[in-house]
Order: C-alpha cells, then structure tokens, then sequence
C-alpha cells in the first residue's frame, strides 16, 4: 500500500474518526486520521498528502483556517470539506474559495467516492 | 343568647357602627362566625350566609355547612373538628364549596374559652375565589412565558442541534456503507462488518441520547416538583450546548462542587434558567477576539442553605447603571433578543425561594448567579408555578 494515493482525514468527530478511514481505505487509498487541524499541521503528512477530507467546525483552528494556512504555505492540496451544519451560504462561501466539494453530514459513500475522484483528477491535472 | 354561647356580632355594636360592619363585610367578602363546641351552636353575620348561599332563615349547624363542602376538602373540615374537640388554640383552613360555581374559602379561627370554660371559636371566613383565579391565571401565564422563553433557546439551539444529531448519522451512514463494502468483497471481510455493524449501533444510541434530551427539555410540561441534583441537571444542559459553544469558540470549565446538597424543585425550569445563562455568557463573548472566551461554571453550597451554580464569562460584561434594568422584561442588548429571558429566569428562581442576580467584575466580562435553598431547608420551594395555592393546602393544614 506504499504506493496507494494518501487521503487525510481532520475530524473532531469520534464517529467520524473511526468510521471514515475504512470506508476510505475500501475506496483503496491509504489513509491517515487526525483529530484536529494543529496535530495535522505537525504530521509529517502534509507533503504526501493528495487529498483531505477536512470538518468544518473544530476546536481551535477550524477547517477554513487550517484551509487558508496551507495556502500561505504554497500547498494547494484539493479539500473537500465535511460539516454537520447544513449550512448552505457557508458551503458557496467555501467552494468558491476553491474547495472542491462541501457534504452536509450525513453524506453517502457514493458522493464521498464522486467528490474523491473529482478531487484526484484536480491533482493529476495540476 | 346566654354568655355562655356567641352574642351575634352584629348585635354587639348598634346604629351606624352595625351599618359599617356590614359594610366591610361585603366589600372584604369575609364573614364572622362564632362557634360553640360543645353544643355545636354556630351564629354568623350575613356575609356567611352570602358566602355558603344559605337561606337568612335558617341555622347554621354543622352538618348543613357540611353539604356545602366541595367532597374533596371534607377531610379538612373533618380535621377542624378533631382539632376543636382537642381544644386547639386556633386554625385556618383553605376550602372549596360546591356552590354553582366553585368557590375557595379562608377559614381561620382562634378559642376563647366561655364563662364555664367551654370551647368557643371565633373566626372569619372569606371568600378569595377571586384571587385563586387570579393566581391560577398568573400561574398558567407563567408556565407559558418559561415555555416560550425555552422554544427561543430551542431556536437559538438549532444549529447547535443539527449537528449534534447530524454527526452520528454521518457516522451511522458511513459505518453501514463500509459494512456493505466488507461484505461484499471476495472473500467477505465479517469481522470488520461485524466491527461496523456494532459501530452503527452505538451511533444510533448516541443519536436516540440526542433526541431524548431534547424531549426533555423542550417537551411542554412544568410545575413538577422533584429532588433532584444540581450538578447533574448542569450536566445534562452542558452536554445540549456543548457543541454550540465549541463553534462559538467558547472554552467551557467546570468546577462542581461534589458534596452539593440536593434541592426541590422543576427540573426543566431550572435546567432552562442553567441554558439561559449558558447561552446569554456565549453570546456576550461572540466579539471578543483579543482574549479566550472562557465560560466557568460553578457550583458551590452557599450561606444558611443554599445552593448556588455561577457562570462567569469573559464577555463585553454590562456598564454598572444597566444593572438594575438587565432583569426586566423586554430589556435587551442583542440584536436578535426578546429580552425575555433574564425576566422569566429571575421569576422561575424566585418561584423556588431563590435569587438570581449579575456580577460587574474588575477585568472583562460579568457573572450570573442563582442560589436556592437546599432540600429540606425551611425555605425548599413548596410553591411552584403550576399550583401556588393548592399546594399550600397541606402546608396550611399542617399549621395550627
């Protein structure tokens, strides 16, 4: 699996925390779970990282900001974004500011599989 | 008449003093009666007989003032006899009549022995069907406003409250699409669907805990009365609001005092006062950028038996002048705010013997504060919204 294309995943979320990566992983990547956007931003991931899964609303840094850190960092890596607030203003809000997708939780696996390819065909283009 | 038994009071004054009296019998709605034990002979003024709508010719005894009793409270007048019999120095009794309408009674008598030592009581009785109406009236206003005042913390909640029930969902759907996924890969992968399928459930039940807590705060019932446990009905609404304020950013502590006495009370009012508070503190800090947002919220046993729970926030705090304004009703400094809320909490806290008050401090922010009385406390809250006087009833009996 060394080579299987790495998906993070930044959830505050216990259920989310352990119920994603399996889902992910039978997608058939290799998946790394993080419970906040500072422990990510400490990981040793964020240059093998090709794709996050990334929780809106956390303690302390939240998703947006954790979004906006790594674009001052020059890492444009794609994010769709998770969010259990059905919040529509907030997901244009966010797609415009280039995410590749916002899921009002709960989400199906076939969107999150959509929203995953449409996100991996973003990087091989870039 | 003899001295031994009751000279009619209006007898006993005469010309325009007799006229007065008769008066201010009326405009009070209280009669006057005197009662001889022994002979069971009883003499009333005309207000009586107004009051248990009795035929001015006929005498009082008794057992026809027993026809008049609503059935209910005949235990009452069963337990007045037994005290006179046992020459109690006075007593008061609230008592119903099934007259047409209803009507509610004070009854309240004290002894003055006779010449031959005999039981003689004189009393007065009124009619206050007037302001059991109005009490009762007020009561069910009361409960209203405190449900209202809920049903706008429940929308200031929901967002709070999609999430909370949104994030097991997302685990449930998520669990039960990798649970199809293991089961239909080659060879099935049971353990992990196993694994998946107990996950599922353990997010339905966290998700059901959602849902439970909700009905319990925010079904439409009141005015029960119960034991119960600060700390944990603390608790119980920390667990509600936690995720709103961990979006508001708001970093709540707790310091719960852990031999905290019980008190009586509506768990529900009190728990809505708790969310109040909660919700008022989050709010106030919404602005604050330049320090953390800190909420503590405290419990601690108080002076002569109280309980009091605190909540203290770093928020925009409130200019010393505003004070005595914060706690009336329709005072508000938010924008979206009925101004409610503070006006029905100091009401619930004051229905349970309690006070309700704010703190200016030094540095930012302010603190809420109620205490109440412990459980078994003189003060305990006996009188809630729903039923003030009947309530009273018993208290009342019990006192002599």
């Amino acid at each position: 699996m060394a080579d299987a294309t790495l998906v993070s995943i930044v959830d505050d979320d216990e259920s989310m925390q352990q119920s994603l990566p399996d889902l992910v992983s039978k997608f058939g990547f290799a998946v790394r779970t993080f419970t906040s956007a500072e422990e990510f931003l400490a990981s040793d991931c964020i240059g093998q990282t090709k794709c996050m899964i990334l929780d809106v609303a956390m303690p302390g840094m939240s998703g947006p900001d954790l979004k906006r850190e790594l674009t001052r960092r020059g890492q444009t890596i794609p994010i769709i974004f998770v969010t259990g607030q059905p919040d529509q203003d907030l997901r244009r809000e966010l797609l415009a500011e280039g995410a590749v997708e916002c899921l009002f939780k709960p989400f199906s696996a076939t969107v999150l599989r959509r929203a995953l390819d449409t996100a991996l065909k973003k990087v091989k283009r870039g | 008449m003899s001295q031994s038994t009751c000279s009619k009071p209006n007898q006993m004054a005469s010309g325009r003093h007799e006229t007065l009296l008769a008066e201010i019998e009326r405009v009070s709605s209280t009669g006057g009666f005197c009662w001889h034990v022994a002979t069971g002979n009883m003499t009333c003024t005309d207000e009586v007989y107004r009051i248990f709508d009795l035929e001015a010719t006929v005498p009082v005894t008794l057992p026809l003032i027993r026809t008049r009793i609503h059935a209910e409270d005949l235990p009452f007048l069963d337990d007045m006899l037994e005290r006179a019999s046992a020459q109690a120095s006075g007593f008061e009794y609230q008592l119903r009549l099934r007259t047409e309408t209803v009507k509610y009674l004070l009854l309240s008598a004290r002894r003055r022995d006779d010449a031959d030592d005999q039981a003689l009581y004189i009393g007065a009785i009124q009619d206050v069907t007037r302001r059991r109406l109005s009490e009762e009236a007020l009561g069910t206003v009361r409960c209203e406003l405190a449900r209202l005042a809920r049903v706008s913390s429940l929308g200031a909640l929901t967002a709070s409250i999609a999430h909370e029930v949104n994030q097991p969902l997302a685990g449930i759907m998520t669990n039960a699409s990798t649970c199809l996924e293991m089961l239909a890969s080659d060879p099935p992968d049971l353990d992990g669907a196993r694994e998946t399928s107990r996950r599922t459930i353990r997010d339905t039940e966290r998700a059901c805990e959602v849902i439970a807590r909700l009905r319990a705060l925010f079904g439409k019932r009141g005015g029960k009365t119960e034991s119960l446990d600060l700390n944990g009905a603390a608790r119980e609404v920390i667990a509600l609001s936690s995720s709103d304020l961990h979006r508001r950013r708001v970093t709540l502590h707790t310091e719960f005092a852990d031999d905290l006495p019980s008190v009586t009370g509506d768990r529900v009012q009190l728990q809505q006062v708790i969310l109040n508070l909660l919700l008022n503190a989050a709010e106030a800090m919404s602005a604050v950028e330049d320090r953390p947002r800190r909420l503590l919220i405290r419990t601690e046993p108080d002076a002569a038996d109280q309980v009091r729970l605190s909540v203290q926030d770093t928020g925009v705090g409130f200019e010393s002048h505003d004070a005595p304004r914060l706690f009336e009703p329709f005072y508000t400094t938010k924008s979206g705010g009925m101004g409610i809320g503070l006006s029905v909490s100091r009401s619930i806290i004051e229905s349970h013997s309690g006070r309700l008050w704010a703190e200016h401090h030094a540095g930012p922010g302010a603190t809420f504060a109620f205490s109440i009385p412990a459980r078994g406390s003189e003060r305990s809250a006996h009188n809630l919204s729903a039923a003030p006087a009947l309530a009273d009833t018993e208290h009342l009996m019990r006192r002599a």
